[in-house]
């Protein structure tokens, strides 16, 4: 099995300094929070550049030429519900050191996402929504068949369709942990790919509570065959927790250093 | 339904190390595919060959090792006739009159059985210690200092001795690296961790994973060679993508099958042919499984091992 893939989550527009410097073109704060999450283990990093309506092509070109020329053609997630901005992304994106990620498609008005990613020979980060939440598996599965028919019609490899089970806050919605995680485990047994923003989960507790609900979420979902997450690299226990996951799965071979790998 | 091939293909490779200067460089790996899957994709590098020679000089009781050598007397005669070898790559130094335990000669007489086989031989040369950790603490820095230029491959550093040995020949002097270790996957990635962590390029680190003779634990050594080769090329692990070199003469001719005299063992037949078949059979397995050069002493198992690759190719 391969290593489990870590897409960093830190440039995003919900963080104001983010935001500001997309807004100003100021390279500096955004190369400075992505050297820190690649530093830290990050395999692509995600450029969630929010709606983006105005100048979003503009700024995601801008965004992707900044990071792959700063970090040897970095692999990235293009985050925006525009898709002309994705598309723009990808007209100057490098693919050296991976495909880039379409993020994201669900099974209702963010189903043409897919066809984006076929067209451009992208991975498509696939949320298995419909209009609302998926009430239980048995619909969470259905729309998971949808957006999979969806993709290979237009083309694609299975591969490249990492299905996203959408983790869902524990304050709130504990009764819903185990079927998420239970739907991880249909999607592996599928042999699919998948994916998701794993820190969902935690939403709501205190700081020093996150990065343990996070690791034991993490380890939980990578049992469950759990294949890459949308993560905070910069959270030295969850990437801990998944590096001696890894070796316990054996996508890695374990080496006294390995931590430090 | 006809047979469609599906090339395994990976989206990794095993790191060409280059030794020696010259027209008579090697290149060790390079390949992106598991040993000889030719089916898959080319190899990159042909496996390479080396030819043992020891400062003790021709110790052998082998009739055809002695009769190739004969009229060599100095270990600069006798490494240029090495070179000579029919199937040969390249030539290995072993230094193992300093062994405190043995002969325990002073690391100043060493280095002129170096200097002397290197001024020799115009073949990359690969330059092993006594095998005594305190003595090749002190052995193989040196052999690095005075090989300057030479783009020598100097075996081992091990894990007592890795700074040492590591920072002198991959850092200070230019020298290609080997890492030690018997037979242990997981050390065996921790020393390319921390020499890499010391600075040596992970690109001029060859590994010696350690080796036995067929019949004595060699499936640990098919288990470890085969776990490498997958986490290299299928995890792209850019910690196990070093080649393998194979230290195959000193384990094969240990052994009792090639030591037994004649007369204590006369239904076992000639002590030769035994040695030569320990040997052959030792090297043709560790190069299917995924070892890129192994060193080697008797004539014909050169030859043999030469032909073996050369058809594999």
């Amino acid at each position: 099995m391969a290593k489990f893939i870590t897409i960093g989550e830190r440039l995003s527009t919900t963080a104001p300094a983010v935001n500001k410097a997309f807004t100003e073109r100021d390279p500096e704060p955004i190369l400075a929070r992505a050297k820190q999450q690649l530093d830290a283990g990050a395999v692509y990093l995600d450029v969630n550049i929010g709606p983006a309506e105005n100048d979003g092509e503009d700024l995601m070109k801008w965004v992707v030429e900044l990071l792959q020329s700063n970090f040897d053609n970095v692999p990235l997630a293009l985050d925006t519900s525009n898709k002309k901005a994705i598309e723009a992304g990808i007209s100057v994106y490098n693919r050296a050191k991976g495909k880039p990620i379409v993020n994201s498609a669900d099974a209702a008005g963010r189903i043409e996402y897919l066809d984006l990613a076929a067209a451009n020979d992208a991975i498509c980060i696939a949320l298995c929504n419909g209009e609302g939440l998926a009430k239980d598996n048995d619909e969470r599965m259905m729309y998971c068949q949808t957006l999979l028919e969806r993709g290979m019609e237009h083309g694609m490899d299975a591969a490249d369709i990492w299905f996203d089970p959408l983790f869902l806050v524990v304050k709130g919605m504990q009764e819903k942990q185990m079927e998420i995680l239970e739907a991880i485990k249909m999607f592996s047994d599928m042999g699919l790919n998948s994916t998701g923003g794993l820190s969902n989960n935690s939403n709501g507790m205190p700081k020093h509570i996150r990065p343990i609900m996070d690791s034991a979420m993490v380890a939980m979902a990578m049992m469950q065959g759990l294949t890459s997450a949308i993560v905070n690299p910069n959270d030295k226990r969850l990437m801990e927790t998944i590096k001696s996951c890894d070796v316990l799965k054996n996508n890695t071979l374990y080496a006294d250093s390995y931590l430090e790998l | 339904m006809p047979f469609n091939q599906k090339p395994q293909k990976f989206n990794a490779s095993i790191n060409t190390v280059e030794i020696g200067c010259g027209d008579k460089a090697i290149k060790l790996g390079g390949e992106c595919t598991f040993p000889f899957y030719t089916f898959d994709a080319p190899m990159e590098n042909a496996p390479k060959i080396g030819v043992e020679v020891s400062d003790l000089g021709i110790a052998s009781n082998i009739p055809g090792i002695q009769k190739f050598y004969e009229g060599a007397s100095t270990i600069g005669e006798i490494a240029k006739k090495a070179e000579t070898m029919e199937g040969a790559d390249f030539v290995c130094l072993r230094l193992e009159g300093g062994d405190p335990n043995g002969e325990d000669k002073s690391i100043d007489e060493l280095i002129e059985v170096v200097k002397e086989v290197a001024e020799a031989v115009t073949c990359p040369l690969v330059v092993e210690g006594c095998k005594n950790v305190e003595k090749d603490t002190e052995l193989l820095p040196k052999v690095a200092e005075v090989l300057q230029g030479k783009n020598a491959l100097v075996m081992s550093a091990r894990e007592e001795n890795y700074k040492a040995v590591g920072a002198a020949a991959g850092l200070a002097y230019n020298q290609k690296v080997g890492a030690e270790s018997a037979v242990d996957i997981n050390l065996a990635k921790q020393l390319n961790v921390v020499m890499t962590q010391l600075g040596v390029n992970g690109q001029d680190i060859v590994m010696n994973v350690g080796s036995a003779a067929v019949g004595y634990g060699f499936e640990y050594v098919v288990s470890t060679m085969d776990r490498i080769k997958g986490a290299a090329l299928s995890q792209n692990d850019n910690m196990l993508q070093m080649p393998i070199i194979t230290a195959v003469a000193d384990e094969a001719w240990s052994v009792k099958e090639a030591m037994a005299t004649e007369e204590d063992m006369p239904e076992w037949g000639p002590l030769e042919e035994r040695g030569i078949s320990m040997e052959v059979q030792t090297a043709a397995a560790v190069l299917a499984s995924g070892s890129d050069a192994v060193i080697l002493k008797h004539p014909q198992s050169v030859a043999t091992i030469s032909k073996m690759i050369k058809e594999l190719m």
